[in-house]
């Protein structure tokens, strides 16, 4: 429990130190949005009905963004090493730092959502759907991340998007649909998204443990 | 009963060591190229002039002769890197990390093929190359994860890091799948419903089914040689310093 602790206030300290992990990604997101309408019209009724595929895609690309910071820096200057020789909890090690990573990545994001109600026109009714979806499906992308960025750790970050964007399809799918469809369906969309939260938790921590200690053999 | 245990127990342990693969895929390997060329020209010939044309669509279905079984194989190409990544994960067979490597870009060819053989045959039929439907989809999904595999596979120095690295993926990515394609599936549109099925009669008729099918043979021996080649080769780069080679090189010689 201890260790749980101690680790956990690690993390934090590390993102809140280095702020520029944590405004790339919202700069980016915000950068991304702002080509769309400028690419693809200004008309209103249109942004609204592109809104909730805009949004989870520039999510997704940010994300992408997010993975190389989870076990890179480690990595780089040797913490992990130490982790693992250490014989530290490699699970607690993997589910804190992925977790901490999603509270200062997506967090932001899925809050700087809201604000697309007034800049894509995103339907009001609608925006509880989307945060909704966003929790779980941020969640499952930042495992998928963190599973892409630790079998790549030390190469380069195309890599890492190429593994790890087919696998997010499926959020991709989900979640927007979830927050384009009516109120009735909802339900559906959701219960999915959590199913393969369930689902990808222990599958992608364990192949996580796998690809760092492939590193050090 | 124990014998034939023995007897699995036994071939599995060989299948690990390098030098006996090597020694007995020469030989399988003459025969299994002509017995896949064979199949493949009758499947092939069967299906192109002898077989009726299909009322629809006239005669742009025998296209069906390359497609499906690029398609099938394809699937099936994925489907064992997954369990070889098993293997690979489990036993730490180095053969099987072998294989994962050398079947990758056979099976991203097979899918480059089904999606190409797909977009001539959707053209005159549907009025379009590509369609953003289920089955076309899952396909491109499938060529990129395969793409992935390669690319990771090829990012890495040491031979044993990467075999473990593209296990990994692989396994990961073959329970993703049928999650993808099920995914995929809402907007499922324009495809036409599978023909061949196990359980049900088929929707195809006999006189095309049974050159489709000696079609599809023909891919899975076509993947067979093709793999054996490509385990061949990647053994020698492995194991060019070693004796054993050195003395199979001589010995052929």
């Amino acid at each position: 429990m201890i260790f749980l602790k101690s680790f956990f206030s690690r993390e934090v300290l590390i993102y809140s130190k280095k702020s520029s992990n944590v405004i790339g990604p919202v700069i980016f997101f915000l950068i991304c949005i702002a080509f769309f309408p400028l690419a693809i019209s200004n008309d209103p009724n249109e942004l609204s009905r592109l809104a909730p595929g805009l949004i989870w895609i520039c999510i997704l690309l940010a994300g992408m963004l997010s993975i190389q910071t989870i076990f890179k820096e480690d990595y780089d200057d040797g913490s992990l090493d130490l982790f693992y020789v250490r014989r530290f909890s490699m699970l607690q090690v993997v589910l804190i730092k992925i977790f901490v990573n999603w509270i200062f990545t997506a967090l932001p994001l899925i809050l700087l959502s809201c604000l697309m109600v007034f800049l894509l026109y995103f339907p009001l009714e609608k925006l509880l759907n989307l945060i909704g979806s966003l929790f779980i499906g941020t969640l499952i992308i930042s495992f998928f991340g963190a599973l892409a960025g630790a079998l790549s750790l030390g190469r380069n970050s195309i890599l890492a998007s190429a593994i790890m964007l087919p696998l997010s399809l499926p959020v991709l799918i989900l979640g927007s649909s979830a927050s384009t469809y009516s109120s009735e369906n909802i339900t559906f969309f959701i219960l999915l998204l959590l199913a393969l939260l369930f689902f990808s938790v222990p599958i992608i921590s364990i192949a996580c443990i796998g690809a760092i200690r492939l590193h050090y053999e | 009963m124990n014998k034939i245990l023995g007897a699995i127990t036994l071939f599995y342990h060989k299948l690990g060591s390098y030098p006996w693969f090597y020694s007995i895929s020469s030989k399988l390997l003459p025969i299994s190229t002509i017995l896949a060329f064979m199949i493949f020209l009758l499947g092939i010939v069967w299906g192109i002039f002898y077989s009726p044309s299909d009322v629809t669509q006239g005669e742009i279905y025998r296209i069906i002769y390359m497609h499906v079984p690029a398609a099938s194989v394809a699937q099936s190409i994925y489907f064992s890197l997954a369990i070889a990544g098993f293997v690979y994960l489990v036993w730490k067979m180095k053969m099987a990390g072998l294989f994962i490597k050398a079947m990758a870009p056979i099976g991203a060819s097979f899918t480059i093929l089904a999606l190409i053989s797909g977009a001539i045959w959707g053209q005159p039929t549907w009025g379009t190359w590509w369609v953003w439907d289920a089955r076309l989809t899952s396909t491109l999904v499938l060529l990129l994860f395969y793409l992935a595999i390669i690319g990771l596979y090829s990012s890495f120095d040491n031979k044993k890091s990467a075999d473990q690295a593209v296990s990994i993926l692989a396994m990961v990515g073959a329970v993703n799948l049928p999650i993808i394609k099920k995914s995929v599936d809402w907007w499922n549109t324009l495809h036409q419903p599978s023909s061949i099925r196990i359980f049900e009669e088929s929707t195809i008729s006999s006189e095309m089914l049974y050159p489709l099918l000696i079609c599809i043979l023909s891919f899975y021996l076509m993947v067979f040689v093709f793999g054996l080649m490509a385990m061949r080769t990647e053994i020698a780069k492995r194991e060019m310093t070693k004796d054993w080679f050195k003395k199979m090189v001589e010995k052929n010689d």
